[in-house]
């Protein structure tokens, strides 16, 4: 307990920190926010001054920071400054599509990843270098242009999947999200099942499973409990890696596919150098990296009796 | 040599073969590309395979062929540049906190946990964010992201080489650290920050792509395999999938032949990833 | 009971482990296999359970109360290994999965491999455990291997091992993993249990002392072969092997020991 409130806390520091940074690296961001909200338009210095006063721009820095910072603890990210909309209410209309994307390509990886590898690292043979010869050139693929292949393939070309949006309600997203979650998914899925297949090529060698062998029980027995059992410790760290890392890859595979997502949102934020977006953005997006990253660390000791979580770390 | 061929078995001679190819192909691309990759015209848009134009051309009637060449450049240079930035910097971190050891230890610990809060790529868009989007500024904000791998997995090889005899005894002797360090940690590192620098190679490769293809990288009209697998994106959807797919099979295999040298080098430990 | 004849093991194109090992154990009778560590020892006693490295080629023949146990597989074979014959390894840390419990490493032997009912498995496992002298039994059983000694460890295995009743039992240096203050006792608990149920017993150590001391009969082990076989006494008198002197020699002095007795010092 004293473990996870631990991690809590770091996490937290880790959170102002980063938002500090954040908001500092904005602050001293070349071109001033408001030439952007004037949009080059020549105005009077009394337009300029009264901008200046609405957003509060002329505030010392460290007040700003306090102010933000306080503001997003109660939920008040802030005005874009493109669209004058709330960002947490774009942030909140956005977060839908991305936690759908980012949970089905999760769950390809578990799925896929995780099943191929036990599929190789069990059979060996044929079966063990095709699928050691897809995640060789499978790891190596850019989400993108997976995106763009399967865009190509399965949407233009056969018709079965819609070429662009999000979708409304279950079915239709799920159905509007399948081709992005396997572009999503995979690079990971390709680097997941070869880390499996190894994790199960040594434990399948491992003194206890050879001495459970020894002992008589039946080798399917010795499979699952020992083998497969065993290996999923490792290969479990390595997929919470990948989950964690999928927040990242979602902005390019949302763009790509044109989905309302955060990711899509982020990219035309920066290229817009839409601030307040921006950082509300690499906000939440560094928290659920934590969150995650924190979970998994709280699955492994949970699924692992040798690590002790009270003095872990 | 014969060493290096047996670590590298028949795949691996080939992945070199596939590197060899491609850095040949980006040096030499003003004398090998046919055409200028960014002139087109209007009454060349979408040909076929030919003579003329090997791979055909694109959209804007520029000759692919020649694109391809010279989208190596920039697609090599990006993360040549991460690689080395990290490698130095990470290497400068790992061993001032090993030799300082303490507080320095602590505190640069600290600095590289928070970098690690930040997926690579959103650090590389804030950092665009602030800066304006070009193949530099996205190259040195990986760069950073990249840092904590290296300085992590440095930091750890050379912490257990600290404490033995051979740097102990020069240091009792007097000898300055950043002379034993250079003379004693860092060749024993080296071959690790080799190996990690390889594997990344790949990684940037792909992650540079990445943000040129979300137009955050290196700008049209310039030739950049990730910006062309890109601006290749609706031809594909018309029919005309030549641009798109050489560029991005371009990355696919590049990237491959990477990271399977790194993998016979040593593994992805040496980058400092879990996976 | 057991025939080893003309066994050789060969891993790889050219690497020879084993050349041509002839040994034989008969009912109730422990014979020590004595050599150093790479002497092919282990690797005797695993090609018995069939559990020698993949890509190991073996020839010769191995039998088992007439059976020949290399022919053996599948159903047959295991239930020759969950029956008639248990083995002991070194470490017995690597020998339990480190994931679950003492008590399920106990159940899988009698319910999994034996084909015992689990409630009758449970109330033996206790049982077993008092029997190689656990005094904690509950605390045991509950407790995962990174959580006791190795000596408490290889307790546990022996009462895994014994739990079958087999007729022949394996050790391969059961107790050199061991602090030296258990290995004793760990020793004893062995030899105990083997006589209270009539095990035959191969036992393979590097220590001409200690088989001495638990064996009818000492077999020497070197490069993968056997140099000489013949009783504790006859190997202390007179060693014809220049190898067997060696180790006679090469011993602590000072130590003595009795053909019929235990371990002694």
């Amino acid at each position: 307990m004293t473990f996870i409130l631990r991690r809590l806390a770091a996490l937290i520091g880790v959170l102002i920190a980063s938002s500090f940074l954040v908001f500092s690296a904005m602050y001293a961001a070349p071109g001033s926010p408001e030439n952007f909200l004037v949009q080059g338009r020549t105005v009077s210095p009394e337009v300029l001054e009264a901008i200046r006063a609405q957003y509060s721009l002329d505030d010392p820095f460290l007040v700003r920071f306090w102010n933000w910072l306080t503001n997003v603890l109660h939920g008040d990210f802030g005005r874009s400054l493109a669209n004058q909309q709330d960002v947490g209410d774009l942030l909140a209309a956005r977060l839908p599509t991305t936690l759908m994307l980012v949970t089905l390509a999760a769950l390809i990886i578990i799925v896929l990843g995780v099943g191929l590898g036990i599929l190789a690292g069990t059979r060996g043979g044929i079966v063990d270098k095709i699928i050691l010869l897809g995640s060789n050139l499978g790891f190596a693929v850019p989400t993108f242009f997976a995106a763009l292949i399967l865009m190509s393939i399965f949407s233009v070309g056969l018709g079965w999947f819609p070429v662009f949006g999000s979708g409304d309600g279950f079915i239709d997203r799920v159905w509007h999200l399948t081709l992005p979650a396997f572009a999503l998914a995979l690079p990971s899925s390709a680097v997941v099942a070869r880390i499996t297949r190894t994790s199960i090529r040594e434990e399948r060698d491992s003194e206890h499973s050879v001495m459970a062998r020894a002992r008589g029980v039946a080798e399917r027995l010795v499979m699952r409990r020992h083998v497969i059992r065993n290996s999923m410790l490792p290969v479990s760290t390595i997929v919470g890696v990948h989950i964690a890392g999928l927040i990242a890859g979602s902005f390019v595979v949302e763009y790509a596919f044109t989905l309302d997502g955060i990711g899509t949102l982020l990219v035309h934020a920066v290229q817009r150098k839409d601030f307040a977006v921006v950082q509300a953005i690499a906000i939440v997006l560094v928290a659920a990296f934590g969150i995650i990253n924190l979970l998994v660390d709280l699955f492994y000791a949970s699924i692992d009796p040798r690590v002790k979580v009270e003095t872990n770390r | 040599m014969k060493q290096f061929a047996e670590r590298m078995g028949t795949l691996g001679l080939i992945a070199c073969g596939v590197i060899a190819v491609v850095v040949l192909g980006a040096l030499f691309a003003p004398l090998i590309a046919p055409y200028d990759p960014t002139i087109g015209s209007v009454t060349q848009r979408y040909q076929g395979m030919s003579f003329e134009h090997l791979f055909g051309t694109d959209q804007a009637g520029r000759d692919i062929f020649s694109r391809l060449l010279w989208g190596a450049r920039s697609s090599l240079t990006g993360p040549l540049i991460v690689v080395a930035v990290t490698a130095v910097f990470g290497t400068l971190i790992a061993l001032t906190a090993v030799w300082w050891g303490g507080i320095v230890d602590s505190f640069l610990s600290r600095v590289l946990d928070l970098l690690f809060a930040f997926p690579n790529l959103l650090l590389a868009m804030l950092a665009i964010a602030v800066f304006g989007p070009s193949l530099t500024t996205a190259a040195l904000a990986l760069s950073v992201a990249y840092i904590p791998y290296s300085a992590r997995v440095v930091r750890s090889m050379a912490m257990r080489e600290r404490n033995l005899p051979y740097i102990r005894s020069p240091e009792l002797q007097g000898i300055p650290g950043i002379v034993i360090t250079a003379r004693h940690l860092l060749p024993n590192v080296a071959p690790l920050i080799v190996t990690g620098a390889t594997i990344n190679f790949g990684f940037a490769m792909i992650e540079l792509a990445a943000l040129s293809f979300l137009g955050l990288g290196v700008q049209p009209p310039a030739a950049d395999w990730g910006l062309m697998v890109s601006s290749g994106q609706q031809s594909l959807l018309n029919g005309y999938p030549a641009e798109s797919v050489l560029a991005g099979l371009s990355i696919v295999i590049t990237v491959a032949a990477f990271g399977y040298v790194g993998e016979r080098l040593g593994g992805r430990a040496a980058a400092g990833r879990k996976a | 009971m057991l025939n080893i004849d003309n066994l050789s093991l060969t891993i790889g194109p050219d690497l020879q482990i084993l050349r041509e090992v002839s040994l034989a154990v008969a009912a109730g009778e422990a014979v020590g296999l004595v050599g150093e560590s790479g002497s092919g020892k282990s690797m005797t006693l695993r090609s018995i359970l069939h559990i020698e490295p993949e890509g190991s080629q073996v020839t010769g023949t191995i039998t088992f109360d007439g059976v020949d146990v290399r022919s053996l597989s599948g159903e047959a074979l295991r239930r020759m290994r969950a029956n008639d014959v248990s083995m002991i390894a070194q470490n017995p840390h690597a020998v339990l999965n480190p994931v679950l419990p003492v008590e399920r490493y106990l159940i899988e032997g009698m319910h999994d491999a034996q084909g015992q009912p689990t409630k009758t498995a449970k109330l033996r496992a206790g049982e077993l455990l008092e029997q190689v002298g656990i005094d904690a039994v509950d605390r045991v059983l509950r407790s995962y291997p990174h959580q006791l000694s190795g000596g408490m460890l290889q307790r546990v295995v022996i009462a895994g091992a014994i739990a079958g009743r087999p007729r022949l039992m394996l050790a391969d240096e059961p107790t050199t993993a061991l602090d030296v203050t258990t290995q004793a006792e760990v020793m004893a608990i062995l030899d105990e249990c083997r006589h209270e149920l009539g095990m035959a017993m191969l036992f393979v150590t590097h220590d001409l002392d200690l088989a001495a001391a638990v064996c009818d009969r000492i077999a020497v082990m070197k490069d993968g072969e056997i140099v000489e076989i013949g009783l504790p006494v006859q190997l202390r008198d007179n060693p014809q092997h220049p190898y067997t002197r060696a180790l006679m020699e090469s011993r602590p002095a000072g130590l003595a020991w009795t053909p019929e007795g235990g371990p002694t010092s």
